[in-house]
């Protein structure tokens, strides 16, 4: 039996923006912000910017490249979670554009997707209720 | 371009010509987010439209996502390797198309260095032709269409989103940075 809870409650925290530098992989950095801020659970409010390549995962395990530089994400949505582990992990997934304006989208592979010239990402914080 | 990695992906990291920055994640909190839903009117441009309904609730400063609507014009350009060598990449000359499909984009709202509104914004869209496409909204040249377009903003309180020149990249990017007064 799974022990996933279907709904939880919370409220929303602060809020926190970053500028994240070139060759600095996009999930790992939004995981540590989460970390430089103290955030422990966030949504992704707002995100723009260029990768050198984009590495998005598909279903077989494979992962699509799409070539650079740069691709440029046009949209992301997200979040980051804490693990039971006490560590912090964000799923990121977005559509992503090729140097000619093609689309592409899915979610992002941890440690394939470096920024090329910048990144912005606004995160909120999720403060979920204990759980009684 | 696109291609399937069938194993482990091997990354590709990117030499800027300028010197590497000591910091690499610029970061900046508000202690909360304050929230707003903006309905773009036919007629105006992105920039102009968004900028003026954000100034009259005192937001200067803000993260947004856009949502579907129509463009009279949509002007974009796009990020191709630089040939020159000055920079890695670079924007290719505006793109502009009569009548396309909004689908969604993330933008940013700041200041440029003379402290000036600026919207760097990046969005889907579909052509009249039915092709999907993608890119750098140029926000200024951008008019809605019959559809309004939505946009969800987060303000950023308590300090600024800044342009500035970057060395390592040899780019004005925009930053945060310690509030300036509002004038």
């Amino acid at each position: 039996m799974s022990d996933i809870r279907l709904v939880e409650s919370g409220r929303m925290g602060r809020v926190a923006y970053a500028r994240i530098a070139p060759n600095e992989d996009l999930v790992q950095s939004v995981e540590k912000l989460c970390m430089a801020q103290g955030f422990r659970h966030a949504f992704v409010r707002g995100a723009l910017g260029s990768l050198v390549d984009a590495c998005l995962a598909r279903s077989d395990g494979t992962c699509l490249v799409v070539r650079g530089p740069a691709a440029e994400i046009v949209s992301l949505a997200g979040e980051v979670r804490s693990q039971p582990d006490g560590s912090l992990q964000a799923a990121l997934t977005g559509v992503v554009v090729d140097t000619d304006g093609h689309v592409f989208g899915g979610p992002f592979v941890a440690g394939a997707n470096p920024v090329c010239v910048t990144f912005e990402v606004t995160l909120e914080e999720w403060l979920p209720e204990a759980v009684s | 371009m696109s291609d399937r990695s069938p194993g482990l992906h091997r990354p590709r990291t990117i030499v800027h010509p300028g010197p590497y920055g000591a910091v690499r994640i610029e970061h900046m909190r508000a202690e909360r987010g304050r929230h707003f839903r903006l309905a773009l009117p036919q007629g105006r441009s992105l920039h102009a439209a968004i900028v003026e309904a954000l100034a009259s609730v005192d937001v200067h400063n803000a993260s947004m996502t856009l949502l579907d609507g129509d463009l009279e014009t949509l002007s974009f350009c796009l990020a191709k390797p630089d040939g020159t060598g000055r920079v890695v990449a670079t924007y290719t000359a505006p793109i502009v198309i009569r009548s396309a499909r909004f689908i969604f984009g993330n933008a940013t709202l700041g200041k440029s260095a003379a402290g000036a509104p600026v919207i760097h914004c990046h969005a889907a869209f579909r052509t009249a032709e039915g092709d999907v496409r993608g890119g750098h909204v140029l926000t200024d040249q951008t008019v809605v269409g019959l559809s309004p377009i939505t946009v969800v903003a987060t303000a950023l309180d308590g300090f600024d989103l800044r342009i500035s020149y970057d060395e390592e990249t040899r780019m004005p990017l925009l930053r945060p940075q310690l509030e300036t007064p509002h004038v």
